[in-house]
């Protein structure tokens, strides 16, 4: 028997040889034991760990007589007195531990035996006695009240190497947990409840994932019922996965694994839970806790049931505080000053204010009128913009005339709606954009092609063939009309291109581009006036779900399959950005009316706001129960509306990061937002075939304001979506899948006829 | 739009039966009756081709029979190769991590429509004109209509591209060789705003020929930045 150095060696070489009988089913025990001690590897470097600090050489301790035990209940009678004698421990309380212990084991660990409730009472009194004890080698064993984790017990010790418990108490632990909770007073019970489903979904993984299967869809059948009805359809994923295979395509689900479901629990209530899972040494429960949760404790009232339901629902549970301190730009960049030329077309609106020989150029309306920063707003050139063409100040100068024709909405004013139904789409209506001037409206469709309608009575039309340019004279005046190619005006264009499904599509603001993305992984750039594609944009390579246009042009963004936002530039044939951070598909992108900001709506059931110009996700909003499918930003930049599958409009406060408002009234899921030119108006369509309009002014008017509330991020929700709701509008069998407020603010609504 | 009314369950093949229970399983109530059939072809074809490469996998270690093991990997190596699935979400977090750290680029003004270079675009031409053969001189003056004759598609740079929206047009005559002067007409973008217009023409003055110089003709520069 090779000599030792010095005590402090033995724990950890006998953590090696207990690894390496575990290891080896008939191994020769006494003669590993030997062979290992010279040549322990781990021992040099832990030795100085150990050395340090007393919890952890009572630690070591501990995993020596867990190791003894272990060597006692395989009948390893010679290694464990060799085991013994040379860790130098006292025979006694070594007896009465090992007997305990045995006890123990035999009751528990055993995989072969079902966790049984007589086991459980047997390892409670044992530990109980245990602390009792409390002499001898382990004086440390005071640390165990201390909250020290670790107990001389063979399975915890495991799962300090192999990262489980012992599978088949997993039912054990949870049921003893769901005993707890049930017992404490309603207020906490409310906010513990919480816990059920993260820790059901992470035991249910880790077994899974360990290749315990028969126990894993034991303890599904078992618990599953109990979950909140929101989660059904993550728990129906998660019932057709037994085997460690079938988790290996699903990406959604191990990220899930690795990473930590965030809860807001109180303090009052976590140190209930805490304390109780201390005091009865049910560890493993706290093990789990600590690997796959994170909780932001808060101090205050614990929240009550219908707060906490507002805001839980996402795959990553809520978010913690400090993921929405960050500062959001969120006003509007500066408009240009642009003069508006008085010529005659113009007396009639300005009839009242000047006369024709009037010379001061009109100044911008639209602009602020100070000339001090909003402190709000974004800097002019925090992220670059394209500089304005003459064109795009020309479309300015009719949007600006537009807008003095503009219809005030209002609660007593409601929008007349035009919905434009696609005819003999046979469900193949899978996109819709219209211009901003409402002038083109495109249609994306499963049979990959993309469709572009003229509104206005004008034609479409390409510019003519390189061989007919040729011809044209080019120094006439109307040389911009005669490349326009009048034999093949029409009503409408088809694009064809694409290889699959086009899911998203979006006009460029000076409507010389169309984007579309599609199925094929692939965004393509089309120019309206060859109607042929220019840029085939190729970077996710899975199946793209959302695309849109910046505010300002020249950018645009793409969010797909493989969970990252993109953002690119038309010149540019790799993205510039990529925000990557959900855990499932992005199925929505939307840019901020200053183009400095990104909101992406996900199948993980959270929103997140980006910022372009680095990259980082300043806002994490959960609440929704489904998919997102929808998202507007208030033409004002402050508020955020979001729809989802659940068939809820949720209004976000962006600069404090919290939620404002919950509007219910549709029953499917929501594919269309908008709000009017001014945001008075909020407008949804679902696919129950309505479109319903919202108060908006009156919702972001009962904002709370005090201190606790931004600080805790609690929301006080008024239950009035009743009051809130102006009007619903059913269409005959076909749902809504795009709203637009033209620049008058007539509501235009598109949709597929779905018999 | 709603579904016939399906065969009664009795009626059906044991296989589709198991499927409709599988379907039910997953929370999917409202599919079409055809949908069935698909999934089980579907299936049908995936067991199949498991089965064959798990066949070879087999005979390659010398096995006579088929066992799970071989089974596994063929279903491994089928994963890999028709179902992938996206990256990690650390591999993600680290790519985007790199690429947000480098700067916004600055726009350039005044540069027309804004589009990558030529070969990440799909504006060259597909076709290519066809040299014609025969030297014969046309009478002086007279501009022959060009034949054209689809060629095999190029992507060479080479090839003249369609940069802007209609930057060149080359007409072939069968001529006599004298080459071609280009007159470009750039149309003042500030007057009419919208469109920037490059018309080229080829100018043919006198029965000038193809000769195959032409198609090679010099690249131009601004093709082939990259503006990163």
């Amino acid at each position: 028997m090779a000599a030792v150095q010095d005590g402090q060696i033995e724990p950890e070489s006998e953590k090696e040889i207990k690894s390496e009988t575990l290891n080896d089913a008939t191994g020769n025990h006494a003669a590993a034991v030997g062979g290992l001690l010279p040549s322990s590897p781990v021992s040099t470097a832990s030795v100085g760990a150990s050395n340090s600090s007393k919890a952890a050489a009572s630690e070591d301790q501990q995993t020596l007589l867990a190791v003894l035990q272990f060597l006692k209940r395989n009948k390893l009678v010679e290694s464990a007195d060799i085991l013994r004698r040379e860790a130098g421990l006292l025979e006694e309380s070594d007896d009465a531990q090992g007997s305990e212990g045995g006890r123990d084991e035999l009751g528990g660990a055993s995989a072969d035996e079902g966790g049984e409730a007589a086991s459980l009472f047997s390892r409670v009194t044992s530990a109980t006695g245990a602390s009792g004890i409390a002499t001898g080698p382990a004086p440390s064993k005071a640390t165990v009240a201390q909250g020290s984790e670790d107990q001389p017990d063979v399975s915890v010790v495991l799962s300090a190497y192999s990262q489980q418990g012992d599978p088949a108490l997993y039912q054990m632990y949870y049921s003893g947990l769901k005993k707890f909770i049930e017992s404490v007073l309603d207020c906490h019970r409310a906010e513990l409840s919480q816990l059920f489903y993260p820790l059901f979904v992470h035991m249910y993984l880790e077994l899974v994932y360990n290749n315990h299967e028969q126990e894993a869809k034991e303890f599904f059948e078992k618990f599953h019922g109990d979950q909140e009805c929101y989660y059904r359809d993550d728990l129906r994923v998660l019932s057709g996965m037994s085997k460690k295979e079938h988790m290996r395509g699903n990406e959604t689900l191990l990220d899930f694994r690795t990473s930590k479901f965030v809860l807001r629990i109180s303090r009052d209530s976590y140190q209930l839970l805490k304390r109780h899972l201390q005091e009865r040494q049910n560890n493993q429960i706290w093990n789990i806790i600590q690997e796959h949760l994170y909780i932001d404790i808060f101090d205050g009232m614990p929240r009550s049931k219908s707060q906490i339901d507002s805001m839980s629902g996402s795959l990553a549970g809520e978010a913690k505080r400090e993921a929405n301190k960050a500062k959001v730009f969120y006003g509007l960049l500066k408009e240009p000053e642009i003069e508006v030329p008085l010529d005659d077309e113009d007396e009639e609106a300005e009839n009242e204010e000047g006369k024709p020989k009037k010379k001061k150029p009109k100044k911008d309306s639209m602009g602020s009128k100070s000339k001090k920063q909003d402190p709000n707003a974004p800097q002019q050139n925090r992220i670059p913009l394209p500089e304005l063409k003459d064109s795009d100040k020309l479309d300015k100068i009719m949007y600006m005339k537009e807008a003095t024709k503009r219809i005030r909405l209002g609660p007593d004013n409601l929008p007349s709606i035009c919905f434009y139904t696609f005819l003999n789409a046979y469900q193949g209506l899978t996109a819709v954009d219209i211009t901003d001037d409402s002038s083109l409206i495109a249609g994306g469709f499963a049979d990959s092609t993309v469709r572009v309608w003229s509104v206005t009575p004008r034609k479409l039309r390409a510019v003519k063939s390189a061989t007919d340019l040729s011809l044209i004279d080019k120094e006439s005046e109307d040389v911009l009309e005669r490349i326009m190619d009048e034999k093949t005006a029409s009503e409408s264009k088809i694009l064809y291109g694409h290889n699959g499904p086009v899911y998203g599509i979006s006009f460029s603001p000076d409507r010389n581009y169309l984007l579309s993305c599609s199925e094929d992984g692939t965004v393509r750039l089309w120019s309206l006036q060859t109607f042929t594609c220019l840029v085939c944009y190729k970077g996710h390579n899975y199946p793209v779900w959302d695309v849109q246009f910046s505010p300002h042009g020249y950018y645009f963004t793409s969010g797909g399959h493989d969970r990252v936002a993109r953002l690119w530039a038309t010149d540019h044939y790799q993205p510039l950005r990529m925000f990557a951070g959900h855990l499932a598909d992005i199925t929505c992108t939307r840019f901020h009316p200053n183009s400095n900001y990104l909101a992406t709506g996900s199948a993980d059931r959270t929103v997140r706001l980006w910022d372009i110009l680095n990259g980082n996700c300043n806002r994490i909003f959960t609440g929704h129960k489904g998919p997102i499918h929808s998202l507007a930003f208030s033409p004002n930049g402050k508020f955020l509306a979001s729809g989802a599958t659940d068939g809820r409009v949720l209004l976000w406060d962006i600069g404090r990061g919290l939620m404002i408002e919950e509007l219910n009234g549709h029953t499917d899921t929501i594919y269309a937002l908008k709000f009017s030119r001014d945001g008075e108006i909020l407008a949804s369509g679902s696919m129950d075939n309505t479109v319903r309009l919202w108060d908006a002014v009156k919702a972001f008017d009962d904002i709370e304001t005090d201190d606790f509330t931004a600080a805790t991020g609690h929301v006080h929700l008024s239950e009035n979506s009743l009051e809130l709701q102006l009007g619903t509008y059913t269409s005959k069998s076909t749902p809504v899948i795009h709203l637009h407020f033209t620049r008058r603010n007539l509501l235009l609504a598109a949709g597929g006829y779905n018999p | 739009g709603g579904f016939s009314k399906m065969a009664s369950p009795k009626t059906l093949p044991k296989d589709a039966q198991v499927m409709i229970q599988i379907l039910k399983d997953m929370g999917i109530t409202e599919y079409e009756p055809r949908v069935i059939n698909q999934m089980l072809e579907f299936t049908y074809r995936y067991v199949t081709t498991i089965i064959e490469d798990a066949k070879i996998y087999a005979t390659h270690a010398k096995k006579s029979n088929v066992d799970a093991d071989d089974i596994r990997l063929a279903i491994q190596c089928r994963m890999d190769q028709s179902f992938t699935s996206p990256p990690p979400r650390d591999f993600l977090l680290e790519v985007a991590r790199q690429k947000n750290q480098t700067p916004l680029p600055l726009i350039k003004p005044y540069t027309g429509p804004r589009l990558p270079p030529d070969r990440y675009c799909l504006t060259a031409p597909n076709y290519r004109l066809k040299s014609l053969q025969k030297k014969t001189s046309s009478s002086a003056g007279r501009i022959t209509v060009p034949r054209l004759s689809v060629g095999a598609v190029s992507s060479r740079p080479s090839t003249p591209t369609l940069g802007e929206l209609m930057r060149k047009l080359y007409v072939y005559t069968t001529s006599t060789p004298s080459t071609p002067t280009v007159q470009n007409v750039l149309i003042n973008p500030s007057l009419i705003g919208s469109k920037n217009i490059l018309i080229t023409t080829n100018m043919v003055s006198q029965n000038s020929t193809s000769d195959s110089s032409t198609l090679k003709r010099k690249h131009e520069e601004d093709d082939d930045y990259d503006a990163l």
